[in-house]
């Protein structure tokens, strides 16, 4: 042993000897594209060694290397090149452009990596550099108003609340519209609304996706179901967000350090009194520090990235704290096997404000006139009802602190050059502590206890543990005869998610601690679910003559929260997609120039989403009563139920002008909801809960647009433009006989399912002018669509040298939403806008619901943002200097006088519909004015 | 080598058997909730079961009482998000408290038949006065469903029977459990069905029995505040929030809030089965036979029964007479409502003394004056609803009746949209009166408040409808 031992170290011996030897000298050059333009930021190492750098705005490079050793340049979209340093001074390179790597390849849906032009279907997809523009720490802040054709509404404006993110309509009466949020493969908590026991704020939420690392994200891919989600089964039908972090690149490690200073500031323009801003809001600070690192060489790369942030919030009991670290690496195991492995922390702390259906909420009661009018306050009766809305707003006490661990491993094992075996497993690990401390003295200062009352006060803390399990393994061939390409892949996947939640309640306390040992009664209760989910799955790509692709597979589904009588479902997919303009005669034609892509792709393909667990089960429930057991009916079990599936048809033609300057997308969509889970009414005679039953169909059509342009591209300027415009026609064709029923809102306004109408209608009773003059009143009129059916985004992005400026908007059309503050306030008496005389006072305001339904058009800006690279004038401290601006929420239009995003009161039940039909007693999302320095190692 | 082949092979294949397996086995999930082996065939589950019952009743009353005070002139709803139309008896088939009325009244009975078929004849430990109030609570369900519906189905998507027929089978049931082992209430139980029927003799001789076995009996519903179900109308009249706001006619301001806080783990219970009602019912009999030296005696014995109830001393500072409009109706114990004082109290002076079983403001020389004549009828209705203010026996003294919800119509062939029962019956004498009910006038800060009506007077004005007045 010991002798091997020595031989092995010979070559090292050698090697330093040899290195010693070595004559040292400084190279210098300059790298360009192959029209000669220079090319910043190319990769250039000396090979077998983490010796390296990157070439400057100007292209230029220098480093310092032995003589003979090679050089290698390597740049995203280029060929790579490699060469020998020799007895010069200088190496300038002219690269070329790499066709086969310029081509996007898209990872989610498919099992492996396949080009996008192979794709029949569309994939939103955000990179770094998209990503780190925006200052958002939301993942649904970042999607808003930078993905074309989805519907990201931000539900309130209080800390961590959750956006209601929607895409090709209300698919499910039964579920939320949230998709899958997959992170380097596994799939981590989304729960976008109050866990079954949490506690009730009155409508705004702590959300998951406020927790989803968003820290050193490489690529974000949105796919809006259909024949896209396919492979993933189980509830993927509302579409999947795939985000892939960062796990370094070969080359000269670099890092750095970024902080972001801002002020928060409340949106008045909704309010209906002046006075609401000034008892309730108080413009705050925000903070973050950023730092990143990454580099790594050929066999080896890592990427590590910390951040902490808090703000105070735009209100005056409002703030955040959260701390994240994330890394990733990538290790050449052998030739043959790659692993990559990613890891991620994330603790957010919050705290809330009571909203909309409490009678604790300020801004609610403020804005309903709850006591009164206040712009009709004397200046003494103001001071009084200001000093009292401070005092409970001192009181208020909700708090939630989440701490999130997600994990990824993926091994890759190339067999030979034509087939590789991947495989996933991770974890993610978030787990919720909420807690909501009723003071004896907030409840005095609140008027629901008497003065002087001491034992009264009472203290709920709510645990949630969410946990999901991942593992897929699949196997991709991929061949190439003269005229066909083949990539064909088999896998199996298997997720568990296990949802445990525990609610701890005291009352009879004194003021004065957070221990529920202190408090005289205590109970508690518990929820559970748990859903083992898994699924074979299959798929064959093939091209034809490199410009026409064929596709087709299916997933073969089962999971623990189908009833007892059924079987696997099995989800087919097929899908064509035909570029015209990459055929030769076309390219050789003159016509390329002009009309530069020609693609039109077709395909049909089927989704689930599945029931709540257990929900299928016939079981009795144990209530605690008066301090001892007591049974009753529970639920009423189903045998038959599977999850709904989505069968969604889609149309799509892709043209691009003038070298892709011009690039118009255009799909027909097509989805229907079989066997659509619905809760009806259970007839009352039979004194039985409802039970959800497969018994509904939603069918949702529309088309989908999106251009983006590049006006100007020069070597200083460039302009680009994107611009989307979405239609969404919603249908309840089928409801299996079931009487309408409401799945959000109010009892005499509410959010309803009824065959004819669309899904979560607005419906109550109208009154209707007669031609004598008189109203009638008639019930159960429909009222209006929640969801708007125009929708889309624009944006613009100018980047001159190394300033960039760029802004995003979106903005929807043609849906209805409840201003129930508006309701409030004429219920109390100090608000009848535009209401009939004739009603005021000869009825009950909830018999003319309907002039509290307005449209919810609205045009928002969302964010503007500019940057400036200062480049290395800090040299060598710096390699880069980088400040930027952005201001979030700057301008909004809409219809009403209210904010028809502000809607989180609407969601009735864990993970549970959102109609997003009222907006409702809880403050628009603020604007931030965010200043940032990055400094670059 | 060959031994250590054997050895190794010998511990791989233990490792492939064994309960290895379930390290990899990650698709066993277990409900964690009741399946129906856990409840029926278990000893003592009878107990538990007849529990359920109870907590169901509370349920029924978390809906029953709101309905049915807001329906009456007892309540006005200044500003709740509890029922929207009841005050003006806008009674529609789209109204989800009509839904959830009969589905927690109907689900009693369900849960009773489960009770006496299943549960009961499973448990080893089944007893004689489990069984008996298992019947007793079917025949609430029936009970309470001709009471509030003028017809309703008696089993699931049954066909609707009338309030008559739903009364007849609550008499049944308490038979049977009077059978088995006869408490007073269920003597009471089935002389309100039968004084509701309009049969006095029926009503007396179950009167008459239920005193005879306790003539202070008190049956209540609890509510478990903690836990749950709570005492709704307790929020809504005494620990409210800024929702939550019911404002008693100024007569009966003195009876009000009847439930206040208890406990933190108990809400203040409804007593809903009370010997005050048999004294009730026999004094009424008396008056329709022109007995008034009977009724007399039963008023005075009821009297003297209400001396003994409890009587709560509580801090009622935070009412305002409303919450959102405070001084707006009377507040102050100088005020004199309808010509009479002592009605209102001062709740800004400290404690107020408020009977939390029965109240009333009858008293031994009303009694003594009291004749055989129309005057008599109505002190006896006010009496009644001043006993059983915030229980919900004034709607049904009133003779309104609600509506089988629309789901019913529509999930159940045996019934359409304008069939007996989906039509909310409200007498004409009281269509009349409807905008009247609630209506006081009152300048705020004078001494003086009047209601709009007397109520009393209205019904005594039509006791020869069938709707009301049942004896006469």
């Amino acid at each position: 042993m010991k002798q091997k031992f020595k031989w092995m170290l010979l070559p090292l011996l050698v090697l330093s000897i040899t290195f010693s030897y070595a004559q040292e000298k400084n190279i210098t050059g300059t790298v360009t594209d192959q029209t000669g333009l220079p090319l910043p930021g190319v990769s250039v190492v000396e090979v077998g060694t983490t010796n390296g750098t990157q070439t400057d705005f100007d292209g230029n490079y220098s480093i310092t290397i032995e003589e003979g050793n090679e050089l290698r340049f390597s740049y995203i979209g280029q060929k790579t090149v490699t060469r020998v340093v020799g007895a010069g001074n200088t190496i300038d390179v002219k690269m070329q452009e790499d066709a086969q790597a310029l081509e996007e390849v898209v990872v989610t849906g498919q099992g492996s990596g396949i080009a996008r032009r192979k794709l029949s279907t569309t994939v939103d997809a955000l990179d770094s550099e998209d990503i780190d523009k925006l200052p958002a720490n939301q993942i649904d802040q970042i999607l808003q108003s930078t993905t074309p054709s989805a519907q990201v509404r931000l539900s309130s404006g209080q800390p961590g609340t959750s956006a209601i993110i929607r895409t090709r309509g209300p698919i499910s009466a039964a579920t939320s519209a949230t998709p899958v949020i997959i992170v380097d493969g596994v799939r981590v908590d989304n729960l976008n609304s109050n866990p079954q026991l949490g506690i009730a704020t009155g409508g705004a939420n702590v959300s998951a996706l406020a927790d989803i690392p968003v820290e050193s994200i490489e690529r974000i891919e949105y796919i809006k179901g259909g024949a896209a989600t396919t492979l993933y089964g189980a509830d993927a039908a509302n579409g999947i967000i795939q985000i892939i972090t960062k796990k370094g690149k070969d080359g000269k490690s670099s890092a750095y350090f970024e902080s972001n200073v801002g002020v928060i500031k409340a949106t008045t323009d909704f309010l209906r009194y002046d006075r609401t801003a000034e008892a309730i809001f108080e413009p705050g600070w925000s903070q973050e520090y950023r730092v990143g690192l990454n580099g790594g060489s050929e066999k080896f790369s890592y990427n590590f990235g910390g951040s902490l942030y808090k703000d105070d919030s735009f209100n005056d009991i409002n703030e955040q704290i959260r701390r994240t670290f994330t890394f990733g690496l990538t290790a050449k195991v052998t030739d043959k096997l790659r692993y990559q492995g990613s890891f991620s922390f994330v603790n957010f702390e919050s705290n809330l404000d009571y909203n909309a259906n409490t009678s604790f909420s300020r801004f609610s009661n403020l804005e309903g006139s709850a006591r009164g009018a206040t712009d009709e306050f004397t200046d003494e009766e103001w001071q009084g009802e200001l000093a009292r809305v401070r005092n409970i707003g001192r009181l208020v006490d909700i708090t939630n602190t989440t701490n999130r661990i997600t994990a990824s491993n993926k091994f890759i094992y190339d067999i030979d050059d034509a087939l590789q075996v991947n495989a996933t497993i991770g974890i993610d690990n978030r787990n919720t502590v909420q807690e909501e401390l009723l003071s004896n003295e907030l409840q005095v200062a609140l008027g629901s206890i008497a003065e002087g009352t001491t034992d009264q006060g009472a203290l709920t803390r709510v645990l949630r543990s969410a946990f999901t399990l991942t593992t897929d393994v699949n196997i991709t061939h991929r061949a190439n005869t003269e005229n066909f390409s083949f990539v064909s892949i088999l896998g199996g996947q298997f997720f568990r998610t296990s949802d445990r939640q525990n609610r701890l309640n005291g009352s009879g306390g004194v003021d004065g601690t957070r221990s529920l040992n202190n408090f005289s009664e205590q109970t508690f209760s518990d929820f559970v679910l748990e859903n083992a989910n898994y699924g074979l799955y299959f798929l064959e790509n093939i091209g034809i003559y490199d410009v026409a692709f064929l596709e087709f597979g299916g997933r073969l589904d089962q999971n623990t929260a189908s009833g007892a009588n059924t079987d696997p479902l099995l989800l087919p997919k097929i899908g064509l997609t035909y570029n015209f303009s990459d055929h030769d005669f076309y390219i050789n034609s003159g016509f390329k120039d002009i009309l530069s892509t020609i693609k039109l792709r077709a395909n049909y393909g089927e989704a689930t989403n599945f029931a709540q667990p257990f929900s299928q089960d016939r079981t009795f429930a144990q209530n605690p009563f008066l301090g001892g057991p007591s049974f009753t009916f529970d639920n009423q079990g189903n045998d038959e139920l599977v999850s709904e599936r989505v069968k969604t048809t889609e149309f799509g033609v892709e043209l691009g002008f003038f070298s892709n300057r011009l690039f118009l997308s255009g799909t027909r969509y097509i989805g229907i909801t079989e066997d659509a889970l619905f809760t009806p009414q259970d007839p009352p005679s039979s004194g039985q809960a409802n039970q959800i039953q497969n018994i509904g169909e939603v069918e949702n059509k529309g088309y989908e647009f999106a251009l983006t342009a590049t006006p100007i591209q020069t070597e200083k300027h460039n302009l680009s433009i994107n611009l989307s415009y979405n239609t969404n026609e919603n249908l309840v064709t089928d409801s299996g006989g079931a009487p309408a029923f409401v799945v959000g809102g109010f009892t005499v306004l509410g959010s309803v399912v009824e065959e004819g109408q669309s899904l979560g209608y607005l419906r109550g009773t109208a009154a209707v002018l007669q031609d004598d003059g008189t109203y009638a009143f008639e019930p159960n009129t429909a009222l209006g669509d929640t969801f708007a059916p125009n929708f889309g985004s624009m944006g613009i992005n100018y980047t001159w040298g190394d300033f960039n400026l760029f802004a995003t908007a979106d903005y929807q059309f043609g849906g209805q939403i409840t201003d129930l503050s508006f309701l409030l306030r004429h219920l109390r008496g100090t608000d009848n806008t535009g209401i009939p005389e004739e009603l005021i006072g000869t009825t009950s305001p909830f018999n003319y619901v309907n002039f509290f339904v307005f449209d919810n058009d609205f045009l928002k800006v969302r964010n503007i943002g500019a940057s400036y690279n200062l480049g290395d004038i800090a040299k060598p401290l710096f390699s880069n200097i980088r400040l930027g601006i952005n201001v979030t929420n700057p301008f909004n239009w809409t219809a009403g006088s209210f904010d028809p995003e502000t809607t989180g009161s609407g969601i009735t039940a864990q993970n549970g519909f959102a109609s997003g039909g009222f907006a409702y007693g809880t403050e628009s999302a603020p604007r931030t004015y965010i200043a940032s320095m990055r400094f670059e190692f | 080598m060959k031994k250590l082949i054997i050895f190794f092979t010998a511990a791989l294949i233990f490792g492939c058997t064994g309960d290895f397996g379930d390290v990899v086995d990650f698709k066993e999930v277990e409900n964690p909730n009741l399946s129906e082996a856990s409840v029926v065939g278990q000893p003592n589950s009878a107990t538990i079961w007849l529990s359920g019952l109870e907590r169901q009743l509370a349920l029924v009353f978390q809906e029953t009482l709101i309905l049915a005070e807001l329906g009456s002139d007892n309540y006005v709803n200044t500003q709740t998000f509890f029922n929207q139309f009841m005050d003006g008896l806008a009674i529609q088939i789209t109204d989800p408290d009509m839904r959830d009325t009969q589905r927690d009244i109907q689900r009693l009975r369900e849960l009773a038949i489960f009770g006496i078929n299943e549960v009961g004849p499973g448990d080893p430990n089944y007893d004689a006065e489990t069984e008996a109030e298992f019947n007793y609570f079917e025949g609430l369900a029936y009970l309470f469903s001709g009471m509030y519906f003028s017809a309703l189905p008696a089993e699931p998507v049954g066909v609707p029977v009338t309030s008559e027929q739903h009364y007849l089978n609550a008499i049944s049931a308490f038979d049977t459990a009077i059978a088995i082992n006869a408490k007073p209430e269920y003597h009471l139980a089935k002389a309100r069905a039968n004084y509701y029927l309009g049969n006095q003799s029926g009503a007396v001789t179950a009167a008459t029995a239920a005193l005879a076995l306790d003539n202070s009996f008190d049956r209540t519903v609890r509510f478990d505040e903690s836990n749950g179900p709570s005492n709704t109308f307790e929020d809504a009249l005494y620990e409210r929030a800024t929702f939550d706001d019911l404002q008693p006619l100024p007569t009966l301001d003195f009876l009000d809030p009847k439930y206040s806080f208890l406990s933190p783990n108990e809400d203040a219970p409804v007593h809903y089965m009370k010997a005050e009602e048999a004294y009730l019912i026999l004094a009424e009999a008396a008056l329709a036979d022109n007995d008034i030296a009977s009724a007399r005696t039963n008023l005075t014995s009821l009297l003297d029964l209400i001396a003994t109830r409890e009587v709560r001393s509580i801090d009622d500072s935070i009412e305002q007479r409303s919450q959102v409009d405070e001084g707006s109706r009377p507040d102050d114990s100088s005020i004199v409502v309808n010509g009479r004082s002592g009605l209102v109290l001062s709740r800004q002076d400290g404690n107020v003394d408020i009977p939390s079983v029965s109240g009333t403001s009858l008293t031994a020389d009303d009694i003594a004056a009291m004749q055989d004549d129309d005057a008599g009828l109505e002190l006896l209705y006010r009496t009644r609803q001043e006993v059983f203010i915030a229980e919900g026996i004034r709607l049904v003294d009133m003779g309104v009746k609600l509506v089988i919800d629309e789901n019913e119509i529509l999930l159940n062939e045996n019934i359409n949209e304008g069939d007996p029962g989906t039509v909310a019956v409200i007498p004409s004498f009281i269509a009349a009166v409807v905008s009247d009910l609630d209506a006081i006038n009152y300048e705020p800060g004078s001494s003086v408040a009047t209601t709009v009506i007397d109520l009393n007077e209205v019904l005594v004005a039509n006791k020869s409808s069938d709707q009301v007045v049942p004896f006469e």
